[in-house]
């Protein structure tokens, strides 16, 4: 009976290999895709690093090229190089003693050149005490629960140009 | 059933042990050994290579935008051994094409076989041209063509590498130069701002280098941080007048047979100075010629780096104090009827004519630059503790803190001192045996063109840094004289101007000015026949928007200060109010009247 039972139980050899190699093709599966997973990620990181260097070089190359296109500007916008472009165009100085002089209404020869934003001081006015120290108890009960229902005054935020 | 063999299992056990714990054990020495460090960084000069940043240095430009000095691309030529196959094509370009480079250090250099070991990159030049690298293309690409004809591996440039980087570049050559200073960038690593703007705002226009790590490794790569490019500058100069200014000034010492010279224009309202100009000349793209251009001593800029005795055009503080004070007013008179004075019955004053000139009163004494009357104002009228407060309150004796680097002062010589004598008191009442310089006088005269409020001089009139602009705000240094006292000098000098018939006046303008002739100190004394010519003027009298001041050193055409620097203030001022845009004074008032 109890030689039955075993025999009833066991698995055939053949179905154990194949349980055996299913396993451990599973087994490498999952490996070759942690695998794949890893060097594609690696693959993509490497790139973007890549990329990276790449964009900065380009950053750099642009940044050189913008100076040189600047220095180029200055040198062709030079008193010198204006003043034989205007005598090339038949163009004299002035003799001062025969200067006219016309009002143009708005014109200001010496407004202050404006080559950025001027300065603006962001001061944070902070408030000495807390709103919570501010409000009363059902004030702050009820903003807990509907946020902006109640009337907390606000942190000022004043900019001083 | 056979045992297995144990010792043989624990011997191999142990041989296993014993060298993982000597591979741990050497791996803790490596790490603790006076060489660590060095391993370390061998290892570090495989993963990457570290490098340090320099931010773009600053622009500077003129008031009106335009760009004095900026920076261009410059390039960086050198040896990478990795790639060198024909070091001897390296060396034969290098050598011909690039300057101060001997073929034989190249090919020393470039010859992997003797420095296979070695550092793998050698820097040959820095700041190369744009053309130089050009030729250098164009070689290489000749190179690969020969090579492919010859089906061989040479000639070959591989290996001789070029970098861009930037280098500071003055547009506008030699203008101004004496203002901007110049920055000597083929220092490299320290490499700064050297004289006039450059060298006093040095740290603004610099920006902040930052040493970065650069991996070999593309995993560890990430954006470099962003760093802050240096600050710009906005100048007070106007560039025309200071083109127009240089112009004339190179005009009036050829003339003039003059060793050297300087001309300030300054707004008197604000102390900003609108062009300064000052020999000799230089241009600061080729700064390592600066030896030659100012050889010994010779000032950067003698209009803030040097001090003289100015002459007459002092009598105009010692008459400014005195009206001031009280001590004197338009009526008061001096009797010059030996055209001699007197110090403490000892030391003799004459004039500059040695003539008597009679009975003068304060306007005459201007007029006719009389040192006997200059001298009795300031021993008779003000005495020394009033004169020589006035002189500090015109600041006198110490820097005007204008923002360039250099700047000159001499101290005065005051009563407390124990060298002060009486006789400096009579000789500085009108400008001798007092040193000042050029921009002190400016600074001075702006008081009395600007309702007596003596503004601080200053050629930075804004900054533009991280996007933002600050404005330079003017700052009243000193009110040294009333509104009332510099109104009465202005009117005193411009009628003394007119009654002169002087060759400073500019037809259709009115304006004040007083010239100076100062004789020139030896170690003997004032035993050189040669002077120092100046002139100092402002106008429309009647609203004052620039101050001029001409200094003329040792001509040889004329002595006088009239006869020299003041037909160079006409011309200046003749020009200057055609580039201000100020009108005659009939035009103009006929504007304000309408």
């Amino acid at each position: 009976m109890k030689n039955r039972l075993l025999q009833a139980y066991k698995q055939a050899p053949w179905r154990i290999q194949i349980q055996w190699i299913g396993l451990f093709l599973l087994g490498l599966v999952l490996i070759g895709s942690v695998t794949g997973l890893y060097l594609n990620i690696s693959a993509q990181a490497a790139t973007s690093g890549r990329r990276i260097q790449s964009l900065e070089r380009n950053i750099n190359n642009i940044n050189n090229e913008i100076a040189q296109l600047t220095a180029d500007l200055a040198a062709a916008r030079s008193i010198e190089s204006m003043k034989e472009r205007a005598e090339t165009l038949g163009f004299v100085m002035i003799d001062p003693h025969n200067a006219i002089y016309v009002e143009v209404q708005g014109f200001n020869p010496r407004a202050d050149l404006e080559l950025a934003p001027p300065r603006v001081n962001m001061i944070a006015e902070t408030p000495i005490l807390r709103s919570a120290y501010r409000i009363s108890l059902w004030d702050w009960f009820i903003g807990q629960i509907w946020p902006g229902t109640t009337d907390s005054p606000p942190v000022e935020e004043v900019i001083v140009p | 059933m056979k045992m297995p063999n144990y010792p043989r299992y624990i011997i191999i056990a142990l041989v296993c042990l014993a060298m993982g714990v000597a591979i741990v054990v050497q791996m803790v020495r490596i790490n603790y050994t006076t060489f660590a460090m060095d391993l370390i960084a061998r290892a570090e000069n495989y993963q990457g290579v570290r490098k340090t940043i320099y931010p773009p240095r600053g622009t500077i430009y003129d008031r009106s935008g335009n760009i004095l000095a900026t920076n261009q691309i410059g390039y960086e030529v050198g040896i990478d051994l990795k790639f060198v196959t024909d070091p001897e094509s390296i060396a034969f370009a290098a050598a011909s094409l690039l300057d101060n480079l001997d073929y034989l250090d190249v090919f020393e250099l470039a010859n992997t076989e003797k420095r296979a070991n070695e550092n793998r990159y050698y820097v040959l030049a820095n700041f190369v041209s744009k053309e130089k690298i050009q030729e250098i293309e164009q070689l290489k690409a000749h190179y690969v063509t020969r090579r492919q004809e010859a089906r061989s591996t040479k000639p070959s440039l591989s290996g001789l590498v070029w970098t861009p980087m930037q280098q500071r570049v003055y547009p506008e050559d030699q203008l101004a130069a004496n203002v901007l200073g110049f920055y000597n960038y083929f220092s490299r690593e320290s490499a700064q701002g050297v004289f006039g703007v450059e060298e006093a705002y040095n740290r603004l226009l610099t920006g902040k280098p930052q040493t970065v790590f650069l991996p070999n490794d593309p995993y560890l790569v990430e954006a470099l941080p962003d760093f802050d490019p240096g600050a710009s500058l906005i100048l007070t100069i106007d560039r025309e007048i200071q083109k127009m200014l240089e112009d004339t000034l190179d005009e009036a010492i050829d003339w003039a047979g003059a060793t050297g010279g300087t001309i300030i224009v300054a707004d008197p309202k604000t102390g900003e100075i609108l062009g300064m100009a000052s020999t000799p000349f230089f241009n600061p793209n080729e700064y390592w010629k600066y030896q030659e251009t100012f050889p010994g001593i010779t000032p950067y800029n003698r209009a803030v780096g040097t001090a003289y005795e100015p002459g007459s055009v002092f009598k105009v503080i010692t008459m400014a104090a005195a009206l001031d004070s009280g001590v004197a007013d338009l009526n008061t008179t001096y009797n010059d009827g030996s055209g001699v004075y007197w110090v403490a019955n000892s030391w003799p004053i004459y004039n500059w004519n040695f003539g008597a000139w009679g009975v003068q009163d304060m306007t005459g004494c201007m007029r006719h630059s009389l040192n006997v009357c200059l001298a009795y104002v300031a021993i008779d009228l003000l005495g020394e503790e009033l004169f020589y407060q006035y002189l500090q309150a015109f600041g006198f004796g110490r820097s005007t803190g204008i923002d360039m680097a250099s700047e000159a002062n001499y101290p005065m010589r005051l009563p407390e001192n124990n060298q002060w004598m009486i006789m400096d008191l009579a000789t500085n009442s009108y400008g001798q045996g007092i040193a000042v310089t050029p921009i002190q006088m400016v600074m001075a005269v702006s008081a009395l063109a600007n309702d007596g409020r003596m503004m601080m001089p200053h050629v930075v009139r804004g900054v533009v840094d991280r996007g933002q602009q600050y404005n330079v705000t003017p700052q009243v240094i000193n009110s040294p004289i009333s509104a009332e006292t510099a109104r009465v000098m202005t009117d005193m000098l411009t009628y003394s101007l007119e009654e002169e018939a002087s060759v400073a006046l500019v037809p259709g303008y009115r304006v004040a000015g007083k010239t100076g002739t100062g004789d020139i100190p030896t170690e003997l004394g004032y035993t050189s026949k040669l002077t120092n010519a100046s002139f100092v003027g402002w106008g429309p009298s009647d609203d004052p928007q620039f101050v001029v001041y001409v200094w003329i050193e040792k001509p040889t055409i004329s002595p006088w200060g009239s006869e020299v620097a003041a037909p160079v203030f006409r011309d200046v001022v003749e020009k200057l109010v055609v580039l201000m845009r100020i009108p005659p004074d009939n035009v103009r008032l006929q504007l304000i009247n309408d």
